[in-house]
């Protein structure tokens, strides 16, 4: 049965639909970072970034519950401080954008501002679903559907919505002190597929 | 050399020539007479005044015997030398740059020319001759003459209601100040026998204490009012906004400082200030102006009003050097007394030369942008950029940064304020304090009040049609603002010349030179002398303070204030070495960025704006919205009465338009200049019934008149 973990949005529809429900923990194909490239992040940073950088985050269109998960890494019990994240309000400061949100027409030309207003090297990271496809919102006359339809992304938080560790493990995948499962642009997902 | 009596006639001579020129030319040339004319007798007077300054040798000339009121006389010493030299620097500049900006659009073919020359040059004779009377009826004649000529150059655009209030506010304010200076004039001229101030100094010296206080009291406000101190200082931002920029640069960088030579003649040099009081008083109303003054002028955005407010600071503050320096000399302190009149008379050079450089830059800004409201300015840096240069310089040099003038004025007049220790009393040494303290702040507002005139008008988005069509100013108006900016950069690094030439000023009348106390010999003596012992010559020698000797004239370039033998250095600083070393300092930066990206590649993009589709200039920071900290912070200061206004359109059953305005008036309107007003009102009115039109009645108050003329003078 198709399953694709990026495009999971958790609603289980393939539980209570499938006549063989889809075990999809068990086949440990859930991957809590995706590379888009070998080793692309560790290599635009190099050393030097390895234990700080700073972070913009852009809401382009989210429903708030992956705001509400990067919020979470920013308090005490996750604390992304002692491993040398931090957040910053302007991009010129920025050196990875977190994007979360399918890129609704409206924040189209603001994400772009933003992306092009940081220094090199920028890195980008598309969280959750939406960010990474379109999520339930898919692509229309309203919504771009994913991230990397407007500017190059280099890592995928899979996740509707991401929990914060997993975020924090792209973040380290991202300056080279993780692994992240690497998937070539080849298999990138492509547009919208039906899960019945 | 010069023989300079010709020099001065010459300088007259120019002046009444370009008074008959401007009346006999078309307007075109006259463009030319009032530029070329004012330049050359600028520069005549320049050299008189400056000869008389490096020299010393006083000149006087007796021009008629009036019978009972004695001799005219013309005397230059080196007091008035100063004063003069400060107005042919400032006149200079603002002649060369009238020409030009008298083609103001909304000035062709409303107003004439004309008149303005005919003015102009009569203004400027009175002036110098006001400086160099010698007598009290030449001084208030010419005081006069300077009054109303002033006031019908600040009234050129007579058509304008606004610009008339303004004016006859500022005449009758001025001529309220002449009575009492007049009062003042006739107390000390009862007992003399002649009315030159010399018979005055001498029938001074035998005073009451309570004529004493009179005289000090009806001088100092009379001349107060000229100087633009509080609470009389309201007529210097209406008068400023009102005239052009040409003539408010003359108003505050030459008029203003006639007021302090007012003061400082009759209070320093004729009748010296003898209680401790009065002096506290001039203290205290200083600190209180500059205090006032630049609270003001932070939170106000028209750019010509704003600087009317910082000149009643700078007013302020010299006054404060002058009353701590009353206070200095009556305590028998005349070391400190010294000093602080040095640093009032520094910072007066140089507030005339930076405020003539901010107001002609702000003409130039409204001769480009046809725009004063620091709102609806922004960008012009882009568009003109020597303009924006020299008014930087003005505006770094008026916030007290070094190596500019103002820093070593301020850095001079706040360290006298901290050498009141020396003071026995204890509630003069608690003043002191307290003013200190104010100074302070005024120095700290004045770069916000700064920062935030250079950045609304020259940096960011043009907020406003026309600021965005400005244009570069001709290089005949560009010139005098360099020459100014010059002149404050000069006149910053290299106080250790200009000094001694304020104390041989000084000395006119407190004879006594204290140019060892802030110029030590570093450069002549290298072995010590009795004043400066071996070792401490020694000692600054290895600080450095020797480097140049070989190749630079003059005593040293150090200012430094010798204590006791415990306390050998009091205050110490030298703006000359720290500019070498701000160049350094820049110079080497400059080459390391260079070194270090170098292999780098710089990409430019536009600012960073919040990623909004388009920035609009009404959306950028505006001048109300950075002074607004200091409007709220010192709302107890200001305590605002507010008045709201809402005006509602209604067409057709629809509200189509929504005006609001708000309008806030401060205390000082509310509880000092409106009942003045309408004091001075109801008074008008009282006096007026006198006047019924009838002749007969005129004649019999004439006859009245000289009845009690008579019966006083049988009485006395």
């Amino acid at each position: 049965m198709l399953f694709h973990d990026q495009r999971c949005i958790h609603c289980y529809r393939c539980l209570r639909q499938l006549k063989s429900p889809l075990e999809w923990e068990s086949q440990g194909n859930y991957k809590w970072a995706v590379s888009l490239g070998t080793n692309k992040g560790e290599e635009k940073f190099g050393k030097s970034f390895r234990r700080s950088l700073h972070l913009r985050v852009v809401d382009a269109g989210a429903c708030g519950a992956c705001l509400s998960e990067i919020e979470q890494i920013n308090k005490p019990y996750y604390n992304m401080h002692r491993l040398g994240f931090f957040l910053t309000p302007t991009p010129r400061d920025a050196d990875v954008l977190l994007v979360a949100g399918p890129v609704t027409d409206h924040m189209r030309l603001p994400l772009l501002k933003a992306y092009e207003a940081m220094p090199a090297p920028k890195g980008v990271l598309a969280l959750g679903a939406c960010a990474i496809f379109g999520g339930v919102f898919g692509t229309s006359f309203a919504s771009l559907g994913g991230v990397s339809s407007l500017i190059p992304v280099d890592i995928l938080v899979p996740g509707c919505p991401p929990p914060p560790l997993a975020i924090l493990h792209a973040l380290l995948a991202l300056v080279g002190r993780a692994e992240a499962e690497i998937c070539l642009p080849a298999d990138a997902p492509q547009g919208v597929e039906s899960h019945v | 050399m010069f023989d300079l009596h010709r020099l001065f006639f010459l300088f007259l001579i120019l002046c009444a020539a370009g008074v008959i020129l401007a009346a006999v030319l078309p307007r075109r040339q006259n463009q030319a007479v009032l530029a070329w004319i004012g330049s050359l007798s600028s520069l005549a007077i320049l050299i008189v005044s400056g000869n008389v300054l490096l020299s010393g040798h006083v000149w006087q000339l007796k021009l008629w015997n009036l019978l009972s009121l004695g001799n005219m006389i013309l005397k230059m010493d080196r007091l008035s030398a100063l004063f003069v030299f400060i107005t042919g620097l400032v006149f200079l500049p603002v002649s060369i740059f009238s020409g030009q900006y008298m083609n103001l659009k909304k000035y062709v073919k409303r107003y004439s020319l004309r008149s303005f020359g005919i003015f102009y040059h009569l203004l400027f004779a009175s002036i110098i001759l006001l400086l160099v009377a010698g007598d009290v009826l030449s001084f208030l004649l010419t005081w006069e003459a300077m009054s109303i000529f002033s006031y019908l150059l600040v009234n050129y655009e007579h058509e304008k209601e606004e610009t008339t209030r303004s004016g006859y506010l500022m005449l009758s304010l001025s001529e309220a100040g002449t009575l009492a200076a007049v009062l003042a004039f006739f107390l000390l001229g009862r007992t003399a026998a002649g009315l030159d101030f010399p018979s005055l100094k001498t029938a001074a010296a035998g005073m009451s204490e309570a004529s004493r206080w009179a005289i000090f009291l009806l001088s100092f406000f009379g001349f107060g009012v000229k100087a633009g101190l509080v609470p009389t200082n309201i007529w210097l931002p209406r008068a400023h906004p009102a005239a052009p920029s040409n003539v408010s640069a003359i108003l505050s960088g030459v008029i203003l400082n006639l007021g302090l030579y007012g003061i400082v003649r009759l209070n320093a040099d004729i009748l010296p200030v003898s209680d401790v009081g009065a002096g506290a008083l001039v203290l205290i109303v200083g600190t209180v102006s500059a205090l006032v003054g630049i609270l003001y002028a932070t939170i106000r955005n028209d750019l010509k009003e704003m600087l009317a407010y910082s000149s009643i600071e700078n007013m302020g503050i010299i006054t404060a050097s002058l009353g701590a320096g009353f206070i200095f000399r009556v305590a028998g302190l005349p070391v400190l007394a010294g000093i602080a009149f040095i640093a009032a008379f520094y910072h007066m050079l140089n507030h005339s030369l930076y405020k003539a450089l901010l107001f002609l830059g702000a003409g130039a800004v409204d001769y480009s942008a046809g725009e004063r409201n620091m709102d609806r300015l922004g960008g012009l840096i882009r568009v003109m950029p020597w303009t924006s240069l020299f008014f930087l310089v003005g505006a770094l040099s008026i916030a007290a940064l070094p190596p500019f003038n103002g820093f070593v004025s301020e850095w001079l007049t706040l360290q006298t304020m901290l050498q009141s220790v020396a003071l026995h009393s204890m509630g003069i040494k608690i003043i002191f304090a307290l003013c200190a303290a104010a100074l302070a702040l005024t120095a700290a507002l004045a770069v916000t009040c700064f920062v935030k005139a250079f950045a609304m008008t020259f940096l960011g988005v043009a907020r406003s049609q026309k600021a965005s069509e400005a244009v570069e100013v001709t290089r005949s108006m560009r010139t005098p603002l360099g020459i100014l900016a010059v002149c404050c950069l000069l006149f910053g690094i290299l106080p250790t010349y200009i000094i001694p030439v304020l104390d041989d000023t000084i000395a006119t009348f407190t004879h006594e030179h204290m140019v060892d106390e802030l110029v030590p010999p570093f450069f002549t003596v290298t072995k010590g002398n009795a004043k400066f012992g071996e070792a401490f010559i020694a000692e600054f020698h290895d600080l450095g303070a020797q480097v140049g000797r070989d190749f630079i004239p003059g005593r040293g370039l150090v200012v430094l204030h010798r204590g006791t033998e415990r306390n050998p250095v009091v205050f110490a600083m030298s703006t000359s070495y720290t500019f070498v070393v701000l160049i350094l300092l820049l110079a080497g930066s400059i080459i390391l960025i260079r070194i270090l990206t170098r292999v780098r590649t710089v990409t430019r993009g536009p600012a960073w704006a919040g990623g909004v589709r388009q920035l609009f200039p009404n959306m950028t920071y505006t001048a109300t919205g950075f002074s607004n900290p200091v409007r709220v912070i010192f709302q107890a200061v200001f305590r605002p009465l507010i008045f709201d206004e809402m005006k509602e359109t209604v067409a057709e059953h629809f509200l189509i338009a929504v005006k609001s305005q708000r309008k806030e008036v401060y205390i000082l309107e509310r509880t000092v200049f409106s009942p003045g007003a309408k004091l001075a009102q109801s008074l008008a009115t009282l006096l007026g019934r006198i006047h019924s039109g009838s002749v007969n009645l005129y004649a019999a108050y004439i006859l009245i008149a000289l009845a009690i003329v008579l019966v006083i003078q049988r009485l006395m």
